[in-house]
């Protein structure tokens, strides 16, 4: 394991992106934060600038007007990152499918930018709490 | 106002309207070409001082409607004004925003997104679609294709 990976599961620090979704899994995100769960206790703590962040936290469909935003974010991000597709829209843009605002879902743009990105997805509509922190221990544990 | 009051004074404006239908008592709508929905809706608002809800713009094949519900919160009533728009070709309507501020945002969306003009509006600019969308391109019309 080299270290960059290492100090990456240290701990994550996750920058929040909302590329069009519907709030419904940022509230379940804001839920992660708050005392019930409160993911930092594990070292997931929110930060403010993707350059400061190890981890995108991505929810909603990527609409048109934020597809260029995402990939900049991306690449602003600091290497090695993982991208975390939070719900179905972000996975597989779910009941928006087909729709005429949508590009495609959180993977094809990252992988526009980068082909070997480290995406993991959490579905559900929103995911659990739990659903989330399970989703980031897995993909935490896999690197 | 209770509902009796209410079905008087609509039926003070008979004349600009195609039809009064009611579906059940606290649902209302009025029919009207798009030429009188400006009068009709400064009579609902400002005469019989129902709150202004929203607006919704419909592409029904062979013509636009735009409904503008109005509330009358003492008992609950709705009242739509359906404006009919029988020109496909340039559609266009009167803005409701001079007296009715509220409608500014709802009637730049219609604007944007099924290319209906609105006549008059202060500030006519587009609202909700991406910066870089195609102008000429309404996606809530029947014949869009993506």
């Amino acid at each position: 394991m080299s270290w960059k990976i290492w100090s990456l599961k240290k701990s994550v620090w996750v920058f929040h992106v909302n590329t069009g979704a519907c709030n419904n899994c940022d509230i379940e995100i804001v839920n992660l934060l708050t005392p019930r769960y409160d993911v930092e206790r594990f070292g997931i703590k929110l930060v403010g600038s993707p350059r400061h962040a190890d981890a995108l936290l991505v929810t909603g469909v990527v609409t048109a007007q934020a597809a260029p935003r995402l990939r900049e974010l991306y690449r602003q991000t600091s290497k090695p990152c993982v991208v975390f597709a939070m719900g179905a829209c972000a996975c597989q843009t779910g009941i928006f499918n087909g729709a005429y605002h949508v590009v495609g879902p959180v993977d094809k743009i990252i992988r526009e930018v980068d082909p070997n990105a480290i995406i993991a997805y959490v579905p559900g509509c929103p995911p659990k709490p739990e659903a989330m922190i399970s989703g980031v221990v897995k993909a935490l544990s896999i690197l | 106002m209770n509902q009796e009051e209410l079905n008087n004074r609509l039926s003070e404006i008979k004349d600009k309207l195609i039809n009064i239908e009611q579906t059940k008592d606290s649902r209302i709508f009025l029919l009207c070409e798009a030429e009188n929905s400006f009068a009709v809706s400064k009579f609902l608002f400002e005469d019989l001082a129902l709150r202004f809800m929203i607006a919704t713009g419909i592409d029904s094949e062979d013509c636009f409607e735009i409904l503008y519900h109005f509330s009358n919160d003492g008992t609950g009533c709705v009242v739509t004004v359906k404006a009919f728009i029988r020109d496909r070709e340039n559609p266009s309507i009167e803005s409701i925003t001079p007296f009715i501020p509220a409608a500014e945002w709802i009637e730049r969306e219609i604007y944007d997104i099924l290319g209906i003009e609105i006549k008059n509006h202060p500030n006519m600019r587009r609202l909700i679609l991406a910066d870089d969308w195609p102008e000429g391109v309404y996606p809530l019309r029947k014949d869009f294709k993506r």
